[in-house]
């Protein structure tokens, strides 16, 4: 019987140590089979690095298979061992003269077999230590110029690896030279790899002239081509597209060449050959080569169809790619596109995806005919998208819409629950692109009301309802149906739900007043998801102050309506047809995110996310992109919130944008307009503070005039029309007053306002912290986010703790202007997060441009550098006038604000000032009638209109 | 009794080596005298980075040999090679009076190893045929080879540019070796 401790003590010292000893065994035999178990760890994931050293011994070898073995183990390991590699690096480099000729060498890379020498070189490429390259150089020199081909071809490729390594090292040794010396070489193999190496080179090179197809060197390649292997045909096929032929003759001249290609057994030689077609077809050279590309391209995609499911995959989803560019392409191949029962899934999808792109009038009826045999069968996602390529050639194709509403009235018909809600949902896209056009079919599609149960479907048949509640007899009825549960649906339902009332009470008063007043009450108070509240808060503030302004914003007239066909936007889709067969055009997204050149800036940018403290800064951002693309475009994409977002959603101003962001960082990001949001956040706390008697607050304004002029009226910050707060004395320039940065209700109490002021040569952030939550807050902290202007915290916030509830207290933050750079837009925006003891709010504001110029001895304010800047007539010129501005200071006061008067006469000041990332600005204030002009010079034209706004308000 | 004829099977037939290292500082002569004593020829060489391995045969006896590079940032890695080896050929370029010192606490530093507490040590002093040379006395005096206890060692004059002295080095070896298996 054992015992216990022999459970713990043992001799063995575990599997490496016991191979560690046979790798240094007597016996040749003993030590090729360690190095064959050492291998077969390596490949299962167990670390046999430590091993290296005894591995590394039995590297030199009569014994090829030994070599082999060392070889992929040295690939291996030699990163994490790379100082151990040095004792690799004579097996592989040194040469021994002989005296005379009996032996003639050692080494690998002399090894009289073109097998050993190559299998040397290759592995030399592969071992990535910087510390051993010197000594890698002559041997790889010397496989360049190798009489064995094999040796050559391995040798071009090592090279590329060599400059990956180290750019100077292969460049000072003149390696690049060499290979393009190689593009002449008698050996199609040699000329392929060379090419391969110096693509692969000079997109890593700053130079681009490192390979540049010249007429000699076109007419090597197309020979090369038809005489090597298919990696030496892709990579040549890589080359020529990117080549520009001069004239059509060249161009016909290279297509006649690469036309062979389409024909060839592997898939990727005929898919590189058609991404050559397919750019040369986008120089469109003539009418006629165009033609015969064309025709040349349909066959062997055809041929391409009908092979393995994967490669069918990316054949389609390259097809797709080609049919976005060239839509004449397969127009005759519909056919071959209709899936077969036993395609796999994702081959069926893509198939779908062509055959709509392909759909046209002439064949539409045969499109119809299979989609709807489509949606038989079994497979519900199959089945889904199915009926929605119905909806799809509808829209598409106007003079087919009856028959595809009809099919899809057939599918309502068979009462299966998905494809009933899928045709639902597509027909309500099909009401927006036909409005009034198929109105009788409605009775049909309410009679499914009951066996509804997904939000989609639901907020559909709710859309159509709200749209033609005029119309539809019963539409109260129908309403109240929905607004029985109204609490449990999904928040995309309850948010159609409240459009569809209110647009049932703008289009029938009478009936639906008490179901607008009780659905509106309900999705205001009795719920906690802000996006409902704001919606409802926004259609009650609308109705109540004026129904007709209300009905426009409700009622609007929707933009029509268009078939995404492009799956890609345009510069993306020109980009992935110069990638085709590669992963990019497989995936549809740019090489960029896929690796490759920018893959150094993905991972800053990750690791900027990964890291904690500026996660919210990313994601704020990221946040902030997405609502200013939201506002700017608001476009055709969302059907559903498009009818209350498309009039408010002027494209969002700076200061409107955020207050939805500051909501939205804790809820969940839906697709409503955010420039709306900050004004309905400042009417929340406005309800509460003092009523809604305000005419002149900005909240309430901003929201009644939104369908008619934006948001214009409302800002958080540097509001240009506030008055000054007073004049300060000495050297302070002059601030306006505080604004608020934080309200309340958004930041757990906190309420945060204040302003940029400039004393005593330094920028200060000035603020005032009130305390408005339910607990004393400490732990205050500020950051800034990169700006324009570099403006950073020079001395962290200090504030008196703890402040306590219902008291506030002053502070400054000197700045400086040191800080991380990056273009804002505008250009005075300023992002700004503030952290206490209950969390962090992110605000943003804009400082008012004269804080930022520097003082006269930094500026170089001398008549001259005014006068080289005036003259300049490139430089963006302004020119307003201010009135009731006195002329009599205009001077002192252009002093007293950073800028620098270099000439004064009681007919003109003029000054000049530049700011502290360096753009100078020229001013010449002249007088005129109640108050003075003002002409502005400067390079940017961002900055002059923000000066503007600053003297506009410091000249008074 | 099985184990003697086993291990004498294994020398006759089997393709059991003798491990031999040659150490020394950078520009002894360790490539060299390795290549003279596999093909009897002075061989142009560069400085080793890493190492040679060759099977020397002498005497029906197979001599793996492994010439290990004598640069100061190989010099840490000799350790790796010492495990079960034979015996160690320890080369000193006479002619180098200034870095005999270094030579020697390498050296010592070497015989400390455990692994190598059997080994047999050849000092080689190498370049006799160079004007000013040390004498092989001079040579073990300065490293003090006299000292050493539990070791099996000795010190040859030699030349690898000749040929002086290698055979008798050699010949030494595989007395040791045969004496020490059998």
């Amino acid at each position: 019987m054992a015992t216990a401790p022999r459970f713990f003590a043992t001799n063995k010292k575990g599997e490496n140590f016991e191979l560690k000893a046979d790798l240094n065994s007597e016996y040749r035999d003993k030590r090729k089979e360690t190095v064959k178990k050492v291998i077969a760890n390596m490949t299962i994931g167990k670390d046999v690095s430590s091993l290296f050293a005894d591995v590394v011994k039995n590297m030199q070898t009569e014994d090829l298979e030994l070599k082999k073995l060392v070889y992929l183990y040295l690939i291996n390991y030699a990163k994490s061992q790379p100082e151990l590699v040095i004792l690799a690096v004579n097996t592989f480099v040194k040469r021994v003269l002989l005296t005379n000729s009996s032996r003639i060498s050692i080494q690998d890379s002399d090894d009289p077999n073109p097998l050993i020498r190559a299998l040397a070189i290759r592995t030399m490429g592969c071992l990535r230590v910087e510390k051993i390259v010197d000594y890698l150089l002559e041997p790889l020199k010397k496989g360049l110029k190798d009489e064995d081909p094999y040796v050559r071809k391995t040798a071009a490729l090592c090279v590329a690896k060599l400059f990956d390594l180290n750019p100077g090292i292969a460049i000072d040794n003149g390696l690049i030279a060499i290979l393009q010396d190689m593009l002449s070489d008698r050996n199609p193999m040699v000329i392929a790899n060379a090419v391969s190496a110096l693509q692969e080179i000079s997109e890593a090179s700053v130079q681009k002239d490192i390979f540049v197809i010249n007429d000699a060197l076109l007419q090597k390649l197309l020979a090369a081509l038809n005489e090597c292997t298919e990696w030496g045909q892709i990579c040549i096929l890589n080359s020529l597209s990117g080549y520009r032929p001069r004239d059509v003759r060249e161009a016909a001249d290279i297509i006649e060449r690469v036309v062979p290609r389409l024909q060839h057994v592997n898939a990727s030689v005929v898919l590189s050959a058609v991404k050559v077609l397919m750019i040369y077809l986008s120089h469109s050279f003539s009418d006629e080569l165009d033609g015969t590309i064309v025709r040349k391209l349909a066959p062997p995609l055809v041929t391409l169809i009908s092979s393995e499911p994967e490669i069918q995959y990316v054949v389609l989803r390259n097809i797709n790619l080609i049919l976005q560019k060239r839509p004449d392409v397969l127009t005759q191949e519909i056919r071959v596109f209709f899936t077969k029962y036993n395609d796999p899934p994702y081959v069926k999808l893509e198939k779908l995806e062509v055959v709509i792109k392909l759909c046209s009038e002439a064949n539409v009826d045969q499109v119809l005919s299979e989609l709807k045999e489509y949606a038989n069968e079994v497979d519900v996602d199959f089945v889904r998208k199915s009926v929605r390529a119905i909806g799809r050639c509808a829209i598409k194709i106007p003079a087919a819409s009856d028959k595809c509403v009809h099919a899809l009235l057939d599918l309502i018909k068979t009462g299966i629950n998905y494809i009933v809600q899928e045709s639902i949902v597509v027909i309500k896209d099909i009401f927006r692109k036909y409005p009034h056009k198929y109105e009788g079919i409605i009775p049909a599609l309410c009679q499914n009301l009951e066996s509804l149960d997904e939000p989609d479907a639901k907020s559909s048949l709710i859309w159509i309802i709200g749209e033609y509640a005029d119309r539809i007899e019963n539409a109260s009825e129908l309403l109240e149906h929905f607004l029985e549960n109204f609490k449990d649906e999904a928040s995309k339902v309850q948010l159609q739900l409240i459009t569809a009332t209110v647009k049932l009470f703008l289009k029938r008063p009478g009936s639906a007043q008490d179901i607008v007043q009780r659905v509106l009450q309900g999705a205001s108070q009795a719920n906690d998801n802000p996006d409902i509240r704001d919606r409802a808060y926004v259609y009650r503030r609308l109705l109540l102050s004026n129904p007709q302004v209300a009905k426009a914003v409700v009622l609007a007239e929707k933009p029509p309506i268009e078939l995404e066909t492009g799956t890609v936007s345009e510069s993306l889709l020109d980009e992935l047809i110069t990638n085709i067969s590669s992963l990019a055009s497989v995936y549809h997204k740019s090489p960029a995110l896929l690796g490759g050149s920018s893959f150094v800036d993905m991972s800053q940018y990750r690791q900027e996310f990964a890291d904690g403290d500026d996660e919210p800064e990313a994601r704020r951002s990221i946040v902030q992109e997405a609502a200013q693309a939201m506002g700017a475009s608001g476009g055709v994409d969302n059907l559903l919130d498009l009818d209350f977002g498309t009039p408010a959603a002027q494209p969002a101003p700076v200061g409107g944008g955020l207050g939805g962001l500051d909501m939205r960082i804790g809820g969940p990001a839906t697709a409503a307009a955010p420039a709306s949001k900050s004004g309905i956040d400042d009417l929340l706390s406005l309800d509460m503070g003092m009523g809604t008697a305000m005419p002149s607050l900005g909240g309430v304004a901003g929201v009644s005039v939104a369908p008619l002029g934006g948001l214009g009226g409302f800002s958080f910050g540097g509001s240009n029309t506030s008055p000054i707060m007073s004049s300060p004395p000495g050297s302070a320039r002059i601030s306006l007053p505080k604004t608020p940065f934080l309200q309340p209700a958004s930041s757990q109490g906190l309420d945060l306002s204040g302003t940029f002021a400039r004393r005593g040569g330094s920028i200060m952030l000035d603020l005032t912290i009130a305390n408005r939550g339910t607990g004393p807050m400490s732990g205050f902290a500020i950051q800034f986010n990169v700006n324009t202007f570099g403006i950073s915290p020079t001395a962290p916030l200090t504030v008196p703790e703890p402040v306590a509830v219902g008291a506030s207290v002053n502070v400054s933050v000197p700045l400086g202007t040191s800080g991380g750079v990056q273009k804002m837009d505008p250009a005075n925006t300023i992002q700004i997060a503030v952290k206490n003891n209950f969390g962090v709010y992110y605000f943003q504001t804009q400082i008012p441009v004269h804080l930022v110029l520097v003082d006269a001895s930094a500026a170089d304010a001398t008549a001259a550098s005014f006068g080289g800047l005036w003259g300049d007539f490139t430089a963006a010129s302004a020119s307003f006038a201010v009135l009731g501005a006195p002329f009599g200071d205009a001077a002192n006061k252009l002093r007293a604000n950073g800028l620098h008067v270099v000439q004064q006469s009681p007919s003109s000041v003029q000054a000049f000032g530049k700011t502290s990332n360096g753009v100078p600005v020229a001013i010449e204030v002249t007088p005129s009638g109640g108050g003075v002009n003002v002409s502005g010079r400067s390079r940017s034209p961002e900055i002059l209109s923000l000066l503007q706004t600053s003297l506009e308000v410091l000249l008074r | 009794m099985g184990a003697v004829f086993s291990s004498l099977f294994a020398r006759l037939w089997g393709s059991k080596d003798v491990r031999i290292l040659i150490l020394g500082l950078d520009g002894a002569g360790k490539t060299t005298i390795l290549y003279r004593m596999q093909i009897g020829e002075v061989v142009t060489t560069i400085p080793t980075i890493g190492f040679n391995v060759e099977t020397v045969t002498y005497k029906n006896i197979k001599f793996q040999v492994w010439d290990l590079g004598g640069q100061t940032s190989i010099r840490p890695y000799w350790r790796c090679y010492y495990a079960n080896t034979d015996a160690v050929i320890y080369v000193i370029d006479s002619a180098d009076r200034d870095r005999i010192s270094t030579s020697k606490e390498e050296l010592m530093a070497m015989l400390e190893e455990e692994e190598l507490r059997d080994a047999a040590l050849l000092v080689f002093a190498n370049k006799q045929d160079l004007d000013g040379a040390m004498s092989v006395t001079e040579v073990s005096e300065f490293l003090g080879l006299t000292a050493l206890k539990m070791r099996t060692w000795t010190i040859f004059k030699c030349s690898a540019k000749t040929g002086e002295g290698l055979t008798e080095g050699l010949d030494w070896l595989v007395n040791v070796v045969q004496g020490g298996k059998k």
